[in-house]
């Protein structure tokens, strides 16, 4: 009994450690009443639409490279595809000012290839596409990793069936395997864009902070801390928690609605 | 497909649990020193490397300093929030005053030295920016920081300042204001930016510039210069106020500073 009691303490109090933060800053936002003045307030509706644009944009990069990726990791054996593997990988674990520092070595106006770049009169630091290149980097693997799990568990006999039923190899990707793998791919897109609008310190490093152009919600959150107003930071915080609960709703629902196990996907 | 976990594995877990505790527990109490005196100080992101160097109050008061840098506006929310501090330096005096005024000041917002600001550009000076009024020419990209930022009040007097002079371009202000690229959280960030030569011109303290080797200054005449004061308190939230007003004491006295000179600061006005 004493131990079954110290088994549930001990799990509660990381539960409640996870909880309390979390809950405190909702119950802040909305008692102090500060939450409907603040997500009104111009600050935190540029950011907000400027997050929406750039995890927008930077989605359609992701899928539209992305998927590309996760079938040939899937379905092709090759020489250093581990190593593909664990590149693909490593903007989970690496910190995002780390992700920062780097792509401002490389797409810097004294980058890797900032100075091409910047002949063809382009600069990519302090402008929405920093922003977006910065979310693509930390959040592609979120992709990936899915699509490639979901590819790999389309079983290849009902692909080989539409084939001898004379389907194109365009046909089966089409017909067979993207619906099939429809629900990693979901799961994955959803993980990749709670990441996207999290995205803060490769964030600053890369793109700057300028209201309406490069300040995106976390780095309103940020922002407003050093300018001593706790209930805009507040309000653009819980913004953040809202999108993010329901990114977890979203992805329990298409995990409930489908039998594939996305587990596997994570 | 998980089976609950049989009670003698709990019991395992739990011990675990209570090791890793103590082990961290134990990793904690180490990590202080015994004896020294702990001064916590939140100091203004431009005074990083005085403070870094004042190994000679530390040795002859057997002190270890425990330093957070950041924007004063950023710390003085820490403090509100209830951050322990023993001395609070603030780039300015507005910052302190405010925590004054909120009753979170123990003693007096003590003025304890002053500095010049500069306009900084990366060392190969790409934008080839040569007076002050180049920082409104179109297509430059100046890197500032946030406007509760102190160093953004005073920049803004100077940029004004700067305006009233002869030959200043029209619409001097609005023209500096249109080539901010980014508000950075405080004024290292900004140099920094300029350091990496991705922005071509920041306004920092003149204590800032002299501390770089990445970057040049241009000159401002020294009719539109603006003296920045930075003031220290001992909050509230403090653990050993005395040794706080010590320090304050030490810094503010010839001793210190000598100290603070030897990184560009100048007397407070």
């Amino acid at each position: 009994m004493t131990r079954r009691l110290i088994l549930i303490s001990a799990a509660g109090i990381l539960a409640i450690f996870l909880a309390l933060p979390v809950a405190t800053l909702l119950g802040r936002a909305v008692g102090s009443g500060g939450l409907v003045a603040a997500v009104g307030s111009p600050a935190v509706l540029a950011a907000l639409s400027l997050s929406l644009a750039t995890t927008a944009a930077s989605l359609c990069l992701i899928v539209l490279f992305g998927t590309p990726l996760a079938f040939v990791l899937a379905r092709r054996r090759f020489r250093g595809s581990g190593l593909v593997e664990t590149v693909v990988d490593l903007p989970l674990v690496l910190p995002p000012s780390v992700a920062g520092l780097a792509l401002l070595l490389v797409f810097g106006r004294r980058g890797l290839l900032g100075g091409a770049l910047d002949a063809f009169g382009i600069t990519i630091p302090f402008t929405a596409l920093a922003v977006i290149l910065a979310q693509v980097f930390v959040a592609a693997p979120f992709y990936v990793r899915a699509a490639r799990a979901g590819i790999a568990g389309v079983p290849r006999d009902l692909e080989d069936a539409a084939r001898a039923d004379g389907a194109s190899e365009a046909g089966v990707f089409r017909h067979v395997m993207v619906p099939l793998a429809l629900p990693a791919l979901g799961a994955g897109l959803v993980m990749s864009w709670a990441r996207s609008l999290g995205e803060f310190g490769a964030t600053i490093l890369f793109a700057g902070n300028f209201a309406g152009r490069t300040q995106t919600l976390p780095l309103v959150v940020y922002a407003e801390l050093g300018s001593a107003d706790l209930e805009a930071a507040i309000a653009a915080a819980t913004v953040l928690v809202l999108a993010a609960v329901g990114v977890l709703v979203a992805v329990r629902l298409a995990r409930r609605g489908r039998a594939v196990d996305l587990a596997s996907a994570g | 497909m998980t089976r609950a976990p049989s009670w003698p594995a709990a019991g395992i877990l739990a011990l675990t649990a209570v090791a890793v505790l103590a082990a961290c527990g134990s990793a904690i109490a180490t990590s202080g020193t015994m004896g020294r005196t702990v001064l916590t100080v939140f100091a203004a992101a431009s005074l990083a490397d005085a403070l870094a160097a004042t190994e000679s109050y530390r040795s002859a008061t057997d002190t270890t300093i425990v330093l957070s840098t950041d924007s004063s506006t950023t710390l003085r929310t820490q403090i509100e929030q209830g951050a322990a501090a023993d001395a609070f330096l603030a780039a300015d005096t507005a910052n302190p005053d405010t925590l004054a005024a909120a009753g979170l000041v123990d003693g007096d917002v003590v003025p304890f030295a002053g500095t010049l600001l500069a306009i900084v550009v990366p060392s190969a000076n790409p934008a080839g920016i040569a007076s002050p009024f180049d920082l409104a020419r179109p297509g430059i990209k100046v890197v500032a920081a946030g406007a509760r930022v102190p160093i953004s009040s005073y920049a803004m007097t100077l940029l004004e300042n700067l305006a009233t002079l002869p030959g200043a371009p029209a619409g001097f202000v609005a023209g500096y204001a249109a080539n901010v690229v980014s508000h950075e959280d405080n004024v290292r960030a900004a140099l920094a930016k300029v350091e990496l030569g991705e922005a071509d011109a920041a306004i920092v303290y003149a204590s800032d510039a002299a501390a770089s080797s990445a970057v040049r200054t241009i000159a401002i005449s020294a009719q539109a210069n603006v003296v920045a004061t930075y003031a220290a308190v001992v909050p509230t939230t403090a653990v050993a106020p005395a040794a706080g007003h010590a320090f304050i004491k030490w810094l503010a006295g010839p001793d210190g500073q000598a100290a603070l000179a030897r990184f560009g600061f100048e007397p407070a006005p």
